[in-house]
């Protein structure tokens, strides 16, 4: 699962309210949907939980269903309390589960 | 309208309904709607545990009138809070009214969040309303809606 975060506005200082976008390269299967060879259902797949946390304490958990668009993304506020970690934790309903960090640096 | 606008937007509808012709026959010959079936107001007590739910100008739910392609509809839900640890929003719950599971997410926001946003893009099966439910930090639970007219459904 391929993953990237981003932080908007690119600028911030500490105490800034920042946009993050969290974004995850996943097929989110529906369960529905039927294999148009075979007419067999294909198994639902689909993210289930996101947890954000910044410096290992939890900021934001989403619990998200098969009603998310093909490649989520996930947009979150978040008010800067100084330069720190922020780590995202993405587990789908058949155990797979990416971590991924990137590093909070406001200017000034 | 001008010609050119007008075979741009006639071929993208066109490719669409080609891309997905097996999306509206799954639709059309099963009624289940898959693993975590769930309508409106069994998910909505889910969520207030029977507690009344209040229409608010709090809660501003930012969703397209006219979605061309249902498969990915972008949502943006705010709602009002100074989000301090005495007064903020707990949850905010983002439902389409009529897929076969109307639960999209559950996000659980804290203090740290600074404002109480959130923004994904969402599969519509059709024409519904898309709703958000805030859970402030009183226990009241405040709404706000907002009704999608979806061109070629993105379910299944």
């Amino acid at each position: 699962m391929k993953t990237l975060i981003k932080i908007k506005p690119k600028d911030y200082k500490a105490g800034d309210i920042v946009k993050i976008d969290f974004m995850a390269m996943h097929p989110m299967e529906t369960g529905m949907r039927k294999n148009k060879d075979t007419g067999a259902l294909i198994p639902a797949e689909y993210i289930d939980e996101v947890k954000f946390l910044f410096n290992d304490t939890l900021i934001t958990k989403m619990v998200i269903w098969e009603s998310l668009s093909v490649n989520p993304l996930m947009s979150i506020s978040f008010k800067v309390p100084g330069a720190g970690a922020l780590k995202v934790i993405a587990k789908d309903n058949k155990g797979q589960s990416v971590e991924s960090t990137t590093q909070i640096t406001p200017k000034g | 309208m001008e010609r050119r606008s007008f075979l741009k937007g006639f071929g993208a509808v066109a490719a669409c309904a080609i891309a997905l012709p097996h999306v509206a026959s799954a639709a059309e010959e099963k009624k289940s709607a898959g693993p975590n079936e769930m309508n409106y107001e069994t998910a909505v007590a889910a969520i207030t545990g029977g507690k009344a739910l209040v229409a608010s100008d709090k809660v501003k739910m930012e969703a397209p009138e006219i979605a061309e392609n249902g498969a990915v509809v972008p949502v943006k839900v705010t709602v009002e809070s100074p989000m301090t640890s005495k007064d903020h929003v707990k949850a905010i719950h983002v439902l389409a009214s009529k897929n076969g599971n109307v639960r999209c997410a559950n996000i659980y926001l804290t203090p740290a969040n600074g404002e109480a946003f959130f923004g994904t893009r969402v599969k519509l099966g059709g024409t519904q309303d898309v709703v958000a439910i805030a859970e402030m930090s009183d226990g009241t639970f405040l709404t706000a809606k907002q009704n999608v007219k979806v061109t070629i459904g993105g379910c299944g």
